[in-house]
């Protein structure tokens, strides 16, 4: 990807990052209506201070920081959905497009998934992101992004044994 | 990390749900409105840059202005030929009408001074007087008066404008 990216070209890097952010937007949101309303304003505002978009971690940074943001703005709403989100409640809609039975099994499993395990898949297999930058973006250190990534992979494993 | 190889590329197999035409029609109706910032590359940006120091340089005069009346009023007791204050504002007016109110009294003061800039020296006109640094500040007062009988108050917001004259000395 080149480095200066015409006005343009918006929509070819948002097809790209768009799905993961949204994704990755669900950790702090109830809903996904919710989640693009994040992303949109995140993107939007990634976009005009003109950060390079290979930059993808202070992509994610920027949706981080726009959905607590948007937390904190009201705080009983933030109250209610630091409750229901953060704790992992299993009423997600469904984040994936599932191509077979497998696939399905597969996407169930990953929404089971505490949401500081979930977060780290969905920057790291999702949009390739290195443990450092994971790090920088949820202000932990390279061994807990790295560990939340090892226990993630070993509970989806679990969870999927007995179906294989 | 190879017990998960397996895992992992089903995962990156697995596709999150695409993205909502409806999405992309209001990112792109938001980026409409920054034709300014045509690109999204790694150019300089001296716009922002310039942005920083004006924001710095904003809250450095902010805290030189405080720092010069503080001097001003505390090292030097004020001298009437010396400061000029000039307030084009209603709130003598609404000062006046307030307290005149039954039950009304003035029950704090706010002062927020948002721009100051130095005018330069100014010479008396026969030289008799050592010359004086003219300061100018812009400022905002809020007045709130209480009625401690009905719990109502009163809140009167107004943009100031004070002139000091500072003495300069020469070494």
């Amino acid at each position: 990807m080149e480095s200066i990216i015409s006005h343009e070209d918006w929509k070819t890097c948002f097809a790209q990052l768009g799905p993961a952010l949204v994704l990755f937007a669900r950790r702090w949101t109830n809903s996904r209506a919710d989640a693009e309303d994040v992303v949109q304003e995140a993107f939007v505002r990634f976009w005009r201070r003109q950060h390079s978009i290979e930059n993808r971690a202070l992509l994610y940074a920027t949706v981080r920081s726009t959905a607590l943001d948007r937390l904190r703005s009201d705080q009983r709403r933030a109250r209610r959905e630091a409750v229901a989100v953060l704790d992992g409640a299993d009423h997600f809609e469904p984040e994936f497009a599932p191509e077979d039975e497998g696939q399905q099994l597969l996407a169930a499993a990953v929404e089971r998934l505490p949401n500081e395990q979930r977060e780290v898949v969905v920057m790291k297999i999702w949009n390739e992101l290195t443990f450092a930058e994971i790090a920088g973006v949820l202000e932990i250190s390279q061994n807990t992004a790295a560990s939340r990534y090892r226990y993630a992979l070993s509970a989806l494993k679990k969870i999927l044994q007995p179906h294989e | 990390m190879n017990d998960f190889s397996e895992l992992e590329a089903d995962l990156r197999k697995l596709r999150p749900t695409p993205i909502s035409s409806d999405l992309v029609r209001r990112i792109e109706r938001a980026l409409v409105h920054a034709e300014e910032f045509p690109t999204a590359g790694v150019l300089p940006r001296p716009v922002n840059r310039l942005n920083g120091w004006w924001s710095f340089g904003l809250g450095l005069t902010a805290v030189a202005a405080l720092l010069v009346i503080g001097l001003t009023f505390f090292d030097h007791p004020p001298q009437p030929q010396t400061t000029a204050s000039v307030k084009e504002s209603p709130a003598a007016t609404d000062h006046a009408l307030i307290t005149a109110a039954p039950g009304f009294r003035p029950a704090g003061l706010t002062q927020v001074v948002y721009s100051g800039r130095d005018e330069g020296l100014v010479f008396s006109p026969n030289e008799s007087q050592a010359p004086r640094r003219r300061l100018r500040y812009e400022t905002r007062e809020t007045v709130r008066w209480l009625n401690a009988q009905t719990g109502a108050s009163v809140r009167v917001s107004y943009p100031a404008e004070q002139v000091v004259l500072t003495p300069v000395s020469f070494q």
